[in-house]
This record gives C-alpha cells, structure tokens and sequence, in this order.
C-alpha cells in the first residue's frame, strides 16, 4: 500500500523539481536579456576564460587518455579472436568521438569547473556580495553570470576538442602496448573508418553540454542560502543537475543530428 | 636571459608545490583508507564492540535509496543513446543488427553498466559526503567529536562506506539492467530490432559477471574514501566546503575512471582473447 | 592544572603562535583575549589536544600530552570540556542527541543521561527545547546548548571559544552570571577566550593578552589597564593610533 506520507512526499520533490527548472529558465532568460545588446566585461571574460579553460587542461586530457585506451580495451576481446586489427581504431574512434568523449569530459568539466562555480558564487551569496553590487548598480547578471556561461561553453567546446585528440592517442597507445598494434595501423584505422561528422556530432554536443552545466551552476550558486552547510548542498545539487542534464541533452542531440 | 630564468624558476616553484599538494593528498587518501579498514575492524571485527547500526542504515538509505531515480534516468537515457549509436554504426557498415544486442549486454556487464554507475555515484554521493563532512569540519564539529572520544573515520567514514560498498553493487546491477532495457526498447523503436534477438545472453560468462561486481566493489570502495579525505581537508568556512565537494567530484569521478583502466587491462592480460 | 612551555604552532607557513607559556593552576579562571587573529582560539585547542604545536609541551595535571595519539588522549579529554566558537552543534542530532552525546559515548544507561540533560537544560534556561534540531536555534540558544553540552560530564576543565560573540549586551550579562554561577558551584577550572574585554573581566580572574602569536600581559584582569605594554593598553582603550596594527 502506497501509504499518504509517501504521496506527499513524492509531491513534494515533484514540485522541488518544478521550482528548479523553473528557476533555471528564467535565469536563462535573463542571461540571453543581458547579452542584448551585447554589452561584455571583456576582463571578467578572459579571467574566466583562463581560469576555467587552461586550468582543467590536466584533468580533462588525462580523463580523455584513459577514455580512449578503456574503449580499446573493451573491443580488444573481439580484434584479438578475429585478429581484426584494422577494426580496433574503428570501434574505440567511433565510441570516444560520438559518445564517450564528450560525455566524459563534460562530466569531469561539470565537477572541475561547474562545481567550482557554484561554490564560488554560492560564497559570493551568503556573504552578501551580490547585494553588494545591486548596491553599486551593478547588474549581477550582466557581470557576473554572462561572462562565466559564455567562457564555460567556449571553453568546454575546446576542451572536447583537446580531448578528442589526446583520446585517440590514448586509444593508439594502449593498443600499441596491450595488443602490440603499430602507431600507422591505428592511425591508417581511424583516417579511414571515421567521418568528419563522427567528430562534429561530438564537438556540437558540447556546445549544448556547456551551456546546461554553466546555466545550472550559476543557478545554484545564487539560490545558496545557510552559510557553509547550505555551498556544499548547492554544490552536491549542481553537479547531480548537471549530470542528469547532460544525459537528457545527449539524448535529444543525437536524435536530432544523424 | 633573466626573463627566461625567471619564468623557469616560476615553473619548476609551480610543478613543485604541484607535487608536494599531490603526495599530501595521497597520504591524506592512504591514511583514511586505513583508518576506514581499522575502523571497520574496531567497530563489526570485535565482539561487543559498539555497532551503531542506525547509522548505518541511514547510510544505505541516503546513498542507495535516494540515488535510485537519478542513477535510474540517467543510465537509461545512456543505454538508449549507446545502443542508437551502435545500430547506426552496424546498419551502415554491417548491415546486419542481430549481434548489437548479444554483443551489448557483454560489454554492459563486465564495463558499462557497473562504469557509469558509478560516475554518476561519484557525482552524487561523492559530492554529497564531502560537502557533509566538510560542513562539520568547518563548524568544528569534527573537533567536537574528538574532544568527545569518538574518532572521526569511525563516526562518520565507516558507515558511509560499507554503505557505499554495498549500494554501488546494487545500483550497478539495477542500472545495468535498465541501461540494457532502455537499449532493447530503442533498438526496436528505431531500427526495428526484434527484442527476441535483442535480449540474448549467450554471450555473457561467469567471468564477465565477476569482472563487472569485482569493479562496483572497487568503485564502491573508492568513492567514499576520496570523498571522505577531502571533507575532512576543508578548511575555512564555506569557499572551503566549495573546495572539498568540488575536489571530492573530481578526484572520485577520475578515481572511478582509473579504476576501470586498471582492472580492464588486468582482466584483459589474465584472460586476453577469451574476456 | 594546564601548562603550556614554549609552545609553537605553524600552519603551512604562517605562524600561529611562537613561544607561549601559560599556567593555570586548579579551579582558577583564565581570560584570554587579544585582537582578531592573534591565535587565541588556537591556545584553547592546544589544551584540548585539538591542534598539535610545532615546538613545546603541553602539560595537564603534571602529565605530558603532547604528540598523544587520539586514543591516548582520550582519558585526558574525558576531563575537558569545550564550548567551540561555531558552537559546533550535530546538525544531524536534536538538542537532547547533542547535550546527551559525550554521556552516551562513555555507555551511560539512557535514563541517567536523560535526566542529566534536563538537569543542564534547565540550568541554561532552555528546558523544553529537548526536541528542536539546532537548525531551528538562535545564536544565543546555540550557545547555551553548546555550554550545556560541554558541562554535562561534570569536567574539570571547561574551555570557551568566544562564549558571547556576536551576542548583545544584555544576553552577554546573562551569559557571564550563567558561567559564574556554574563554575561557583562545580569548581571547575575555566578558560575563556573573547575579544570584549570589559565583560570577560567580570567572570575571569587572571587574563593573558596575545597578539601576533605571543603573550603581551599576564596577570589579574584589574591590571590590565595600566599595563606597561603599549599594545595592551591601546588595544584595552580602544585608541587609533599605536602599535597595534590589523
């Protein structure tokens, strides 16, 4: 029996969640409001462009070189019963730029610098300072939120980029050192089995992925409410946002762009 | 010349203190690592030692029970976006769509399934007990619990990662089986792929079935003991309880990566064309 | 009761305090107090066992705790008892989990720990309030659970981080008559930490002043106005200018 404690409870979240989405759009709204006319804090821009971009380069080229080696790894079972060796860079190519790639990189992007973001804006919040600035007739949104989103979605598209390259070296490598396969035959596999659009459904994707973590970080960091307690629930409830967001996103993307 | 010296030296200070923060960070992950085991061992090895039980049922329940919608959505959404993939794949070169699903649910089992649990786990429950302990240690009452004879690791880690050990194998097993559903349903919807020859086990062994729970267990392992460390490294107030979630999704989501690799190529060079 | 010789304590880079010896002899009352960030908060840890020092001994009851591990110092500490600066209430706990909770981990019968929790609700004015999570809690409550939760195990030390922060003036009073009347009765020693001066004088007897991690004034609380130290005395009078700098 489905008792009334537990219907309740489902309303409850059900409505969390409404209020969430909502609260997202409009601060979407108001972002694309506030790029019109485009009116940019060109210092806020690059600093955040830096911050955000160069500084995960580590993170993300690692995760992308274990991304590309684990896919070879997976179809390694089938190259080495059929000895199809041609077929590696095909398989692990594919996987890593349609799919795991982005998806991964996004993820690591959303914990690096979403997460970061919202505990950054989170503090700003519970310390008063975007109070502060109404308070100089500074539109928060216009400084702060516009420039994080548009160097996020910049910088994640690049990211993708970057990692894409570094993966498929990751792929080359493991397959030189767990099969024995040579540089010029995964090299040989990947020229021929992939299409330009293998790698452009990929980067697009991103674009969309970018652009849903920077919204909803920046979204959780101006609702923080409760000192130290309440940054770290925002930060928890960004991150899981973002992952269901890139998921739902990678969905509807791939269907639409065949 | 004193240009170039200067950025070098400012380059060698940087990968320096880059390393130093690196091996503390690795102590800092070894000693609670054991400090969990011992504890472990303190608390269920002992006869008549205390249990707290509740505790640790409240602990399935946050990171099982609460994880379940999320965990459910989003592996699904992926089951179906992979299985898409690889018809459109198969269709183009192949042709022939009968093996995508027999071939699919082997790779599900031993990799995908148990792997994109547990990033999605890192993200959500590794945030979660980062930001709670690091909450208490910036509110000093990691302090508090010291000053009261009680050993942090023992009252908040233990409980937490027995819990994680046990939920992420469930999660795993049940996302993996929603992650295969969600394929089925769109290999049929969209290419037509009778379920029938969709949902084949033929290909799946005892051996990938092992590989599969033997990696939940590691990534199970790993989460709250990265996460773990990193809350009780917060310092500060609530940019420090930033900083702690923040490294605790990183550091676990890469864990669980890493993790993947090693065992991968383990199973691999033990089993090579048979895995 | 507590010695400190020569204590250093560093973090990362920064020094926190450099040379500190304090003495507090049993069932006496120490003030400590100084300008933001000179390291007061540090000193009371220290005592606790709550921070390690870089250099020095910290001695209690004549027994050398220093570099004890946590469970080594758990005897020592079943002694202590501490008010923290953020109160350091279990957010998970309600305020009966809270005060009861150094009681229940030594196994004390349920009973015997209700009724100790209500015996020291009642004498910080907040009998009643046994349910309420600390969420739901002032600053002012916070703190007097907090001093409630410190004292239930009867100790015979009682450290307090900025009992009266950020309280006003007349909850401040009551605070004070609150923590003499407890100490009046249980004999305990006390040491208090606060940055208001004029109010800590009427509980402590003895005062120590630190300033960038070194003790500028030792002595009765009366004496500190006509210190030689100029630090002390501008920091006491309040003065703009002087040594004091931050």
């Amino acid at each position: 029996m489905i008792g009334e404690r537990t219907i309740t409870q489902v309303g409850a979240r059900a409505l969390a969640v409404s209020r969430e989405i909502g609260g997202i759009t409009i601060l979407f709204g108001q972002i694309l409001r506030a790029l019109l006319p485009p009116r940019l804090d060109g210092r806020e821009l690059i600093k955040n462009l830096h911050k955000m971009g160069n500084r995960s380069v580590p993170i993300v080229a690692l995760t992308a070189f274990f991304a590309g080696g684990l896919m070879v790894v997976q179809s390694a079972p089938f190259v080495q019963r059929f000895e199809a060796t041609s077929l590696a860079g095909w398989a692990a190519g594919y996987a890593v730029l349609r799919e795991i790639g982005p998806i991964l990189i996004a993820l690591m992007f959303s914990g690096r610098v979403g997460a970061n973001n919202t505990a950054e804006l989170g503090t700003m919040t519970v310390t008063e300072q975007l109070d502060g600035l109404r308070a100089l007739a500074i539109d928060p949104i216009q400084y702060l939120i516009v420039p994080r989103v548009l160097a996020m979605m910049v910088m994640l598209v690049c990211l993708t980029v970057i990692g894409d390259l570094v993966a498929l070296l990751g792929a080359a490598a493991v397959a030189k050192a767990v099969l024995g396969i040579e540089w010029g035959i995964m090299y040989a596999s990947f020229t021929e089995n992939l299409t330009p659009q293998d790698f452009l459904h990929g980067v697009y994707k991103s674009c969309a992925f970018g652009l849903s973590i920077a919204v909803t970080s920046c979204y959780f960091g101006v609702t923080v409410r409760g000192g130290a307690v309440g940054v770290g629930r925002a930060v928890n409830a960004a991150v899981v946002a973002a992952a269901v967001s890139v998921m739902l996103l990678d969905f509807f993307l791939t269907y639409l762009d065949v | 010349m004193t240009a170039v010296r200067t950025w070098l030296l400012a380059r060698v200070t940087r990968v320096g203190a880059g390393t130093i923060a690196a091996v503390v960070a690795a102590r800092d992950l070894w000693l609670v690592l054991v400090g969990t085991i011992a504890g472990i061992w303190r608390q269920y090895g002992r006869r008549g030692a205390p249990r707290p039980t509740d505790d640790l049922v409240e602990q399935l329940h946050v990171i099982g029970n609460r994880s379940l919608l999320f965990v459910a959505v989003t592996l699904g959404f992926i089951g179906m976006v992979m299985i898409y993939q690889a018809c459109l794949q198969f269709s183009r070169s192949i042709g022939d769509l009968s093996q995508v699903g027999p071939q699919f649910v082997r790779l599900i089992v031993s990799d995908f399934g148990p792997t994109l649990t547990a990033m999605m786990l890192a993200t959500r429950v590794g945030a979660g007990i980062a930001a709670e302990i690091g909450s208490m240690k910036v509110t000093e009452q990691v302090d508090a619990l010291r000053l009261s004879g009680v050993l942090p690791v023992d009252y908040l880690l233990v409980p937490r990662f027995l819990a994680s050990l046990v939920m992420t194998i469930v999660l795993s097993v049940i996302g993996s089986a929603i992650m295969y559903g969600a394929g089925a349903v769109t290999a049929y919807l969209s290419f037509g792929v009778n379920p029938r020859l969709f949902v084949d086990l033929g290909f799946v062994e005892p051996r990938h079935v092992i590989l599969g729970l033997l990696k939940a267990a590691a990534y199970g392992a790993a989460i709250p003991v990265v996460a773990g460390s990193c809350g009780l490294r917060a310092r500060g107030s609530s940019e420090g309880v930033g900083w702690a979630t923040t490294a605790a999704v990183v550091g676990s989501s890469f864990a669980v990566i890493a993790i993947d690799f090693a065992l991968s190529v383990g199973a691999l060079w033990l089993l090579g064309g048979d895995l | 009761m507590v010695e400190l010789r020569g204590v250093s304590v560093r973090f990362d880079a920064t020094t926190v305090l450099a040379g500190v010896d304090l003495s507090v002899p049993r069932g006496a009352r120490l003030g400590i107090i100084g300008p933001a960030a000179a390291g007061k908060s540090v000193l009371v840890k220290l005592v606790a066992g709550l921070v390690a020092p870089a250099a020095g001994r910290v001695l209690i009851d004549g027994v050398d705790v220093t570099g004890l591990s946590e469970e080594r110092l758990a005897p020592v500490r079943a002694r202590i008892g501490m008010l923290f600066q953020n109160y350091a209430l279990y957010d998970f706990l309600t305020v009966e989990g809270n005060v009861g909770f150094p009681l229940v981990r030594r196994g004390e019968a349920a009973e015997v720990v209700a009724a100790r929790v209500a015996d020291r609700l009642r004498a910080v004015g907040l009998a009643g309030s046994e349910g309420k999570l600390p969420s739901q809690l002032s600053g002012g409550m916070k703190k007097r659970v907090g001093i409630a939760r410190a004292t239930i195990a009867a100790p015979e030390l009682v450290l307090y981080d900025e009992p009266t922060a950020g309280l006003d003036p007349v909850t401040t009073s009551k605070m004070y008559d609150l923590l003499r009347a407890d100490h009046d009765r249980s004999g305990a020693t006390a040491i208090a930490v606060s940055s208001d001066v004029a109010a800590l004088c009427g509980f402590v007897d003895r005062v120590v002043f630190v300033y960038q991690g070194r003790a500028h004034y030792q002595g009765p609380a009366a004496g500190l106005a006509d210190a030689d130290d100029p630090v002390v005395r501008q920091f006491v009078r309040g003065a703009l200018d002087g040594p004091l700098v931050g």
